[in-house]
């Protein structure tokens, strides 16, 4: 290492000087942060928060769902836990009574959006679920549809 | 009333009043130096990495240090089972007491000196070649592999660069004649000393700044390496002790640069102490800047550069200041 | 050279079965039949012809287990695969670790998942599982572990010696390289041995392929190297493809090269922060990260991840990009090479910097085949093997792109050689959006329920640390007979004992963090 060689010790130093102005000059640069709590973050249209029942377009107060169970067969975690349906009176076909997701094991990989051959599931902006219990995280997302329904 | 506090004066000595009221000023000193060094290490790191730091307590952050010491007072004191008992303990108390008597005989304006001791900076010197012994103490005694790593190192790095610092101060006192802190400062009345001696001003200021083992020099607690180095094993308050320790030998470290090389309390229309603490927190300000800018010397190239070039350069600007005077 | 190996194959080697395989249906040139007698032999020739080993593994075929060996050379892309049946019921082979030094630890984990027993392995102990196991995990039967083998689990205990001591680097660290542990036995501040202990993030992805479809499997290899989870996912998706005969269309394969690229740099942007950080320097993390999220907004308008991403399907994409998606890149790369400058003002040209990484962790370009390393970090000792340029896949071939090389192979050219990589990125993906065809964006006719043909495949990409390579057995089911995973960080941290030994702790520290292995890819 030159460190006894006057050149060497000149343009050493001044590679330090050149990167403190660079410090500096971020110092009295605007902040790149947002303050999360205080200032909420713009979600992009095609983030992946957990998935939820869309309406159907005919019949808005209804989903889609067929209840064929292909969204739970092809889970590769096994995050949706258990698709119930019952066949109403005067209808071809059965309807949705329960689907709980399990959010605890769930990748947001897509394959239950992609697979399901009415397009009853789309990828819900949610982002702030954190609970304090296991019990928590598993989203009842008939509720969820209803509940958005209601308002 | 005024009658006792004039026995009082009469038994004790006005000499002795002076000192006690100047160590208390000094303790206020230091803690409040402290304090305020915590904020300003956050904050500036923070905006030099374009964020900022601390905000939610207290506008801007201000009172940050207040809660974080609330948090170290309340946390347990953590004794692991195999230290060596008296070195643990007596390793934060220790490290604290030398930079107290520093703060004795630096002046921060023309009549605000505790005493003005005739030989005062080797009084410094002296006191804070025993903080070494603290940081020894501390990684023997914590009985853990990476804490004595950290102190070696540290020892081995203190011992290394006391000789150029030493240097560096001689040249300035054979110009200014005298070893008082004091009339260094009254030396510099027409021309600051840093126009005067670049060299000695750039060889005190890194040697300084290994001594307190900051960034670059900060082997001895280097964090991606040894986890926490030779404080690993403390907690609570303990470990504010050390740091409270680190911030107060930066603030001396600045304070004699500023005595020996920037005029002390020098300056026109301001009262002394303002320029005296402007000058010192504006070389605070750059060893922070230090911190967040450059990575780690190695530590082999660490002791080349204070025994191969801090040393040798040291030494002939000692001996042309010399012949410069003799001359 | 490809006629002289041949030649010396047919003269040396008596092969059972010796026939020139279609590089098109499955990725390598020539398939041999070794047996025990002669793949050592095999091994010394494959050796003096300069060739690396690829990879080593093993699949069960209940009746036999067979060990596969794969060689390629960095000079002209021609990959030989060697296969070694041994008996189910006594599975024992001859080591090849004294010829390639590699295979040490692929044939621990061969032993360790499927109980083969290599004759003349210096140290056949486990390498993921430290608690024990009680049958092999990756064979297809329950075959119970004898007595006399679980004895040698937990041992791994460091034996107290005089003069010197043991550290322990990890498993948890300040810095973030992962969960990895380094023993390392130290003398005052030199050290005298590293070994790395693995296994603290092991979760089996090569049995869970065995339990999943192709389909199922699709969010596992984000899951594997995560900083660069979209060229993983593409090395998935591509073997499928290629195994099924799916085409792609054209759009499809510009957009995966796009994504795949802005990967990469997300990727060395975060090796970037990381490396100062080790040394010290924790200012360009935050820096580096700025630009990190640029490219994570991009990617997440386009794919709706930000890390783990499970973008690309068999036949083409999830979704397709819009002109944000364009324009937003477009000024990212503009303001991509003005930030260039500033690193290297901070960080390049800064003497501290210069001296530590300079001279340390020199790794010599002839060691490189006997541990079969890739990626930049071959790249830095002059080998200028780049699999983008060997084999091309998705667009590679029709974008105009350099590779560059370091010359002494020490811890400053990994830097730089990185630093130069992430400049070509921008070139790749500057022409590929200059050329974006219109089109559709996923194959038509892709079948819900893949039931790929017989046969065998195996398929590499350049991810950002080197060669991560997908060999998958297909039994006619829609679930893989065998998936195997060729992780580049596996070959490169093999050659961190030699590295460090000798050399001081901050050195071997330095030397950790230019390699950029990502854990989760090593323990798979």
């Amino acid at each position: 290492m030159a460190i006894t060689n006057p050149v060497e010790i000149i343009k050493g130093a001044i590679s330090l000087v050149i990167g403190l102005g660079v410090t500096i000059k971020a110092f009295f640069s605007p902040v790149i942060t947002t303050q999360y709590p205080r200032v909420e973050l713009k979600i992009s249209p095609r983030f992946r928060g957990h998935t939820k029942l869309v309406a159907d377009k005919e019949n808005p107060d209804r989903t889609p769902c067929i209840v064929c169970g292909m969204c739970e067969k092809n889970c590769p975690s096994g995050a949706i836990v258990k698709v119930v349906g019952e066949k109403k009176e005067g209808e071809k076909k059965k309807t949705l009574t329960s689907y709980i997701l399990d959010f605890t094991t769930c990748s947001q990989c897509g394959i239950c959006v992609e697979i399901c051959p009415v397009d009853a599931l789309a990828f819900s902006a949610e982002y702030n679920r954190a609970v304090f219990t296991r019990e928590g995280c598993q989203f009842d997302l008939v509720k969820e549809f209803e509940k958005r329904n209601a308002r | 009333m005024m009658q006792n506090i004039n026995n009082i004066i009469e038994l004790v000595g006005w000499e002795a009043i002076k000192l006690i009221i100047g160590l208390i000023g000094v303790l206020v000193v230091v803690v409040v130096n402290a304090l305020v060094l915590t904020w300003a290490e956050r904050k500036v790191s923070g905006h030099m990495q374009r964020r900022i730091g601390p905000k939610e307590v207290g506008p801007y952050g201000l009172l940050q240090p207040i809660a974080d010491t609330l948090k170290l007072i309340a946390k347990e004191l953590l004794t692991p089972q195999n230290v060596e008992k008296p070195l643990y303990f007596l390793a934060p108390v220790i490290v604290f007491i030398p930079v107290m008597v520093s703060f004795v005989v630096i002046p921060f304006d023309a009549y605000l000196q505790v005493k003005d001791i005739n030989v005062g900076i080797l009084v410094i010197l002296a006191f804070s070649s025993l903080s070494v012994l603290s940081i020894l103490l501390a990684g023997w005694g914590s009985n853990n592999k990476y804490s004595l790593i950290g102190s070696v190192r540290s020892v081995a790095q203190n011992i290394a660069y006391e000789i150029p610092l030493l240097l560096a101060l001689l040249s300035v006192v054979i110009m200014a004649n005298s070893l008082s802190l004091k009339d260094i400062v009254e030396s510099q009345k027409g021309l600051w000393n840093i126009f005067v001696q670049p060299i000695a001003f750039l060889v005190f200021f890194i040697a300084g700044v290994a001594e307190t083992n900051r960034t670059p020099f900060d082997l001895p607690e280097a964090e991606s390496e040894l986890v926490a180095g030779f404080h690993t094993e403390y907690s609570g308050m303990r470990f504010a002790l050390f740091f409270l320790a680190e911030y107060t030998n930066m603030f001396i470290i600045c304070a004699i640069t500023t005595t020996f090389f920037l005029g002390g309390y020098q300056g026109p229309i301001l009262p002394g102490f303002v320029w005296f603490f402007g000058k010192t927190y504006l070389l605070v300000f750059v060893i922070l800047w230090f911190r967040w800018t450059f990575p780690r010397v190695r530590f082999d190239q660490l002791l080349n550069l204070s025994w191969k070039l801090l040393i040798p350069v040291s030494l002939v600007n000692l001996i042309v200041t010399g012949g410069i005077l003799k001359l | 050279m490809v006629e002289k190996i041949l030649e010396e194959i047919k003269a040396s080697l008596v092969t059972a079965g010796l026939h020139e395989a279609s590089y098109a249906q499955n990725g390598y040139h020539l398939s041999l039949e070794l047996q025990t007698g002669n793949i050592t032999d095999g091994a010394k020739l494959f050796m003096a012809n300069a060739f690396y080993l690829e990879d080593l593994f093993c699949v069960d075929y209940i009746d036999y287990l067979e060990l596969v060996y794969f060689f390629n050379s960095y000079k002209e892309l021609y990959r030989v695969k060697v296969t070694l049946k041994v008996d189910a019921d006594k599975p024992v082979a001859p080591t090849i670790s004294h010829i390639y030094t590699m295979a040490r630890w692929y044939e621990r984990e061969i032993h360790e998942f499927f109980g083969v027993y290599f004759d003349g392995h210096p140290n056949l102990t486990y390498l993921f599982l430290h608690d024990g196991i009680d049958h092999y995990p990756l064979r297809k039967k329950r075959v119970p572990v004898p007595d006399e083998d679980k004895k040698l689990l937990n041992s791994f205990k460091p034996r107290e010696e005089d003069d010197c001591f043991f550290v322990n680097l990890g498993p948890q660290h300040p810095s973030t390289h992962g969960v990895l542990r380094v023993v390392v036995k130290m003398d005052g501040e030199y050290i005298i041995s590293a070994e790395p202990v693995l296994g603290y993030l092991h979760r089996m992805h090569e049995k869970m392929a065995e339990n999943r479809s192709y389909l199922q499997f699709l969010p596992n290899p984000a899951r594997i190297d995560y900083p660069g989870a979209l060229l993983l996912n593409l090395a998935h998706v591509a073997t499928v493809e290629k195994l099924c005969s799916i085409e792609v269309p054209e759009r499809a394969h510009y957009v995966r090269t796009i994504t795949c690229e802005l990967n990469r740099i997300a990727s060395h942007l975060l090796w970037f922060g990381a490396f100062p950080a080790d040394l010290g320097a924790l200012t360009p993390f935050m820096y580096a990260f700025d630009d990190r999220e640029q490219i994570l907004d991009i990617l997440e308008d386009v794919t709706g991840s930000r890390l783990t991403y499970c973008y690309f399907r068999f036949g083409g994409l999830y979704n397709d990009i819009d002109d944000t998606f364009i324009d937003k890149t477009k000024n990212f790369i503009k303001r991509m090479r003005e930030r260039f400058s500033m690193y290297d003002k901070l960080i390049t040209g800064n003497v501290i910097f210069v001296n530590r990484a300079e001279g340390t962790g020199i790794f010599k370009q002839d060691e490189a085949i006997k541990y079969g390393c890739t990626g930049p970090f071959i790249r830095s000792t002059g080998i200028p093997y780049d699999i983008r340029k060997a084999e091309p896949y998705a667009v590679y071939d029709q974008v105009d792109f350099d590779i560059p090389t370091g010359t002494i192979g020490d811890n400053m050219d990994r830097y730089r050689v990185r630093m130069a990589e992430m400049e070509m990125s921008l070139r790749i993906i500057e022409q590929a959006i200059a050329k974006l065809p219109t089109g559709p964006f996923k194959a038509e006719k892709v079948p819900k329920k893949l039931k790929p043909p017989k046969g065998d495949i195996y398929f590499a990409v350049e991810s950002s640390r080197g060669e991560a390579g997908v060999y998958v057995v297909s039994d006619e089911s829609d679930t893989p007979y065998r998936m195997r995973w060729r992780v580049p960080s596996f070959s490169n941290l093999m050659t961190f004992p030699s590295l460090a030994e000798g050399n001081l702790i901050a050195d071997a520290i330095a030397t950790l963090g230019s390699y950029d292995i990502v854990v989760p890819e090593i323990d798979r």
